[in-house]
Formats: C-alpha cells, structure tokens, sequence
C-alpha cells in the first residue's frame, strides 16, 4: 500500500478553509518522511481558481467540479470520495471535525468499510507505525490509538490542531469527472447563510466568552467590538445560552463547540467544568472574574480579579491600539 | 409511527477518570448518565409519540449490564420498551462494529424513524448515527434543531450549517441526530420510575442477531487504543497585580505580548 494522503478541502465564501490548510500542512510533513504524494481533493462547483490556491501546499490537487455539488450534501460527496479513494487508493484520508466533516466522513467510512478516528489533535509518526492523539471525557484524558494496516483510515481533526506553513510546490491538476447522483429521498428546501464573513467559531484565532458574569445581553456588544477587533468570535457560556442572552451557535463547552484558539479570553465565566472541557485545548487563557475562587482560574494562564466592566473597556482600547501597532 | 432510539450511557462530566497501570485501561468512578444528546432524542422520540396515535419508542443501548439503568430511565420518561445488547466481552473500540451491532437490531423490526444524540460525551466521535444509517441504507440527518412530521413518509428538519441553517425533507425512514437547543429533556415523573422498575428489559446476545463473533469481538476493531495519558498541566495561574483596571490591563498586555507572544 501507498503512504500517499488524500486531504478533503473546504471551502467558505469562496476560499479554502484555515483548518484545510492546516491538515495540508501536516499532510505534507507525513509525505515528505514516506516520500509519498499529498492529495488535495476540491470538491464543488466553479471552484477551479480555489484550485490553483491549493496548487502550492500539495503533489496533487484533483478538482471535482459539477453543479450537483455547489452545495455540500453527504450523499454527492460520499460518492465522489468513494469513487476517489477507490481509484486513488490512499494510506490515509484527513478532514476536518468541523459540521461537514462530521457530517461526511462517518458515511464515507461506512461506505468503504474502513477504520475511522474522529476529532484528533494530533499526530505522530516518528516512530514505528502513526499514533493518533484524540482526547477524550472532555480532554480530562489523552488516548493514543491506531488504525489498523492494511486498509485506508478516515481521520478528522479538529481546526487549530496545526500550524500552517505555506509551500511552492506547484502540485499537478487532476480534473475528474465523475457519475453522480442525488439520493431523491433527500430534498433540500432552504439554505440560509448568516452572511457573516466573520471567521468560524471553531476556526478563530481569538475568541472572548461572556458568561453569567456579563449580567445581560445588552453588554456583550462591547465583546463584539472586541472580537471584531481581534478578527475573532464572541462565545458564550451555557448559562448565557440557556438565558437566550446569546444563540446557540455560540457556546463554548460540552453541549456547544470545542474550541482552541491561540487567545481565548474569558469574562464573568465561573467555569464549570462543561464550559472548561470545551476550551481546555486553547493555547493561551485569560480569565476576568471578581471572584478570587472562580474555577476558571485553575484553567487560565492569566487572570485579572476585578469587575469586568471597569477591565472590558479599557482592555478593548488597548487591543485596538496593540493592532494599529503591528 | 414505530420509532427507535439509541442511547449510551457515559460517565458523568464531573466523573473521576483514572488511568490504570497499563496505560490502557481506565478506571471511572461510579457516576453514570445517558448521554446529553441522547436524552434529546429520547425526548423528541415521546413528544412525537404523544402527537401521533399508535406510536412506539423503542430505546435500545449496546453497553454492560449497568446501562441496564440508563435504559430504566428513558421508560421512566416516557419510552414503551427497552432492549439491552449485551457487550460483555465485546468491548470495543470501532465505530463500524458499533454500528453494525445496532443496525443488526433495527433491521429486526420495521422502525419508520430513528434518532440518536449527534455524539457521546465521552468519546466525542458522532459516528454511530452516519455509520448506521448507511449501514441500514437509509439517509440521516446530523444535528438536527427542529423536527416536523409531516405525514407516515415524511419529515421536515432543520440542521446547523457553517454559518447558517438548512431546511430539509426526508423520506422514512431516516435517521436523525439530535442536538440541543431541538428540546428541553422531561424530568421523569414518579409514576414513570415506578413503571420503569417493573418493566422487563432483555438482554440480546449481539450473535444472536445474525452477526459472526469474530466480526464484532475485540479482535475485529480496527482501531486499537495504545495507550492513556493525562492531559499536559497549565502551570498555575498568574494574577495579573496592579493598582487600578488601567494597571492591570496594561500588565496584562504586557504578558500577553511578552511572554505568551499572543497578541
């Protein structure tokens, strides 16, 4: 068998996804030890100048451009990454643990019958054989497993887990055209897109989480300001959630999204143990809470004990002038 | 309308997780619950059973002899019958085997509709629903924030996309997966836990359900756990000193450029 890796590419508003990048980037490091070929395989349609994109972090990029695909649906996509990997026969095949991958690559699994790990961190493979790094229970434990040989493993990650380090490989087009059919029992009746060109919470760099602390609705405008700032996303805690102060798509934790930004700043959140296990991974934390004994504070690299309505200001006049800076 | 819902039970987020000697095997304080997710879909299951006449919930669980009691539950809330496939001896790691397992069962019956939470809290993979799905050939629906019946062959839901939500219509069966925000779990009622206590709950042997053993016992799996660790420690936290909220941000900026080189 090959050690060539097929990376699944997404795209958002017509460019390729952060977390796609970052699995290219780590793909990449894989094929470079095995000399092997690093596939990135777009599926979708009219998205041939996304390709070229993709050109400079992989060997390959094989386009699949059809109407049928404009927008993601798991029956067109399973069947076009069945018939690729059929044909392309790869070690390994790298997605993103994100609401599409999620979505997808179970099915896929199913439909080839091969090993799956979902929602990885991590990976290792300069030893003998690759170990794949998954926490588990709300990151309160770190598991090491591996697929076995002899077949192709499915294998999602979540967005942050890599750095990205842009290439010049110039990889070669492959265009494929495909047979595909819609399953008819499926019938799409409406997509509605926020049209928010903010970045994905899961993505972001910078999130700032609001929690009880922040009394009300109306005073996350000031997080808002402060993301927007940032190019990050305002989150929020289940308590906040579950007042309606905030939408859901907006929680951080356990029954919301895990996430790990490189800053991920929390306000007036106690932090129970389902908002920590949702943003345990970030890589730096800071906590604003005038409760000295708040749980967050076991969490976070930095705290400032003091109420956050005198620090929210403030902070966001020094953000704002720490970007203007750079 | 004949509904199935799986469920697992899971160790309680506030749970105290040991990792054994080996490195490879856990030990976990007695504190078990069903699934968050699951007990969305559990919900969703007997709301529709309380609009729809003749319906039934079906609640099936593969899982030891001690998710006897998550299943107790779900009749406690509301759930017609439960049926435990029994993994002693099973245990298992792979998603296919998983899936396998329960798709064996609801093949056993014409169910017109399935529903299980979009992933466990302990192992947070959301495979089972997809994997099932396709294994059963039916379409699925992940993630699901409303349901409507529309009629016996039908239903209408909406789902979380990047950015935004999706409308669709799938033809039964299906399999759904349930997310919060699509319902608030019922608190049992005492006359449901008296039910529950009495109700006879079977216990299935999976190879009695059409399944070869050694294509579902441990040797099967193709994914193998090599070892446990605990996570990496944060050094304490440093308390960002100073004498106003001017101070102590200035500091903390300070830091954050400084030495956590994170802005």
């Amino acid at each position: 068998m090959s050690k060539d890796i097929l990376i699944f590419v997404e795209c958002k508003e017509g460019t390729v996804r952060k977390v796609s990048l970052e699995l290219l980037t780590k793909g990449k490091e894989f094929t470079e030890r095995f000399s092997s070929n690093l596939y990135a395989v777009l599926i979708g349609y009219q998205v041939k100048g996304i390709a070229e994109e993709l050109k400079a972090f992989s060997d390959k990029v094989i386009v699949v451009d059809n109407e049928i695909l404009k927008n993601y649906r798991w029956d067109t996509y399973a069947a076009v990454l069945e018939q690729l990997v059929k044909k392309y026969i790869p070690y390994m095949v790298f997605g993103a643990s994100t609401i599409t991958g999620k979505d997808l690559f179970p099915r896929l699994a199913a439909r080839l019958n091969v090993a799956i790990v979902s929602d990885a961190v991590g990976i290792d493979f300069g030893g003998e054989g690759v170990r794949i790094k998954k926490p588990i229970f709300g990151g309160k434990i770190i598991s090491w497993t591996a697929c076995k040989e002899g077949s192709t493993s499915l294998i999602t990650f979540r967005p942050n887990s890599f750095s990205i380090d842009k290439r010049s490989l110039n990889g070669e087009l492959i265009e494929e055209s495909l047979e595909i059919a819609k399953d008819p029992r499926l019938n799409v009746v409406n997509i509605e897109r926020g049209g928010s060109k903010k970045v994905d919470i899961q993505e972001a760099d910078f999130i700032i989480c609001g929690g009880r602390g922040m009394k009300g609705p109306e005073n996350f405008q000031v997080l808002e300001e402060i993301a927007d700032i940032m190019g990050g996303r305002v989150g929020a805690s289940r308590a906040v959630v579950d007042s309606k102060w905030r939408e859901y798509d907006d929680q951080v934790g356990k029954s919301g999204k895990t996430v790990s930004p490189k800053l991920y700043i929390g306000c007036g959140v106690s932090g129970a143990l389902h908002h920590t296990m949702g943003m345990d991974t970030s890589k730096v934390i800071v906590a604003v809470n005038k409760d000295p004994n708040a749980p967050i504070f076991q969490y976070a690299d930095y705290g400032i004990v003091d109420d956050l309505f005198n620090i929210l200001p403030i902070l966001k006049d020094e953000l704002k002038r720490a970007k203007e800076e750079v | 309308m004949n509904i199935l819902v799986f469920i697992k039970q899971v160790a309680d987020t506030e749970a105290r997780i040991i990792i054994k000697g080996d490195q490879k095997s856990l030990e976990i304080e007695n504190k078990y619950n069903i699934n968050f997710f699951d007990e969305v879909a559990i919900e969703e299951a007997i709301r529709i059973k309380e609009r729809i006449k003749d319906s039934q919930v079906t609640i099936c669980t593969y899982g030891t002899k001690k998710a006897v009691e998550a299943l107790r539950t779900a009749i406690a809330m509301g759930a017609d019958r439960a049926f435990l496939l029994d993994n002693t001896n099973l245990e298992n790691h792979d998603p296919l085997i998983i899936a396998k397992i329960l798709s064996s069962f609801a093949k056993t019956e014409g169910f017109d509709l399935i529903l299980c939470g979009r992933q466990a809290i302990d192992d947070e993979n959301a495979n089972i629903g997809a994997i099932t799905a396709e294994f059963l050939g039916i379409p699925h629906v992940s993630a699901i924030l409303k349901l409507e019946i529309m009629d016996e062959k039908k239903v209408r839901v909406e789902s979380e996309l990047e950015g935004g939500r999706e409308v669709v219509e799938v033809q039964l069966p299906a399999l759904l997966t349930t997310q919060k925000g699509l319902n608030e779990p019922r608190v049992p009622l005492i006359t449901g836990v008296m039910k529950a206590m009495k109700a006879a709950i079977p216990s299935i042997d999976p190879c009695s359900l059409g399944i070869a053993k050694e294509d579902i016992n441990t040797d099967a799996s193709r994914v193998i756990v090599l070892s446990y660790e605990p996570p990496k420690k944060r050094p304490p936290v440093k308390i960002i000193e100073g004498e106003t909220p001017e101070e102590k941000v200035k500091n903390l900026m300070k830091v954050l450029k400084e030495e956590a080189k994170a802005i």
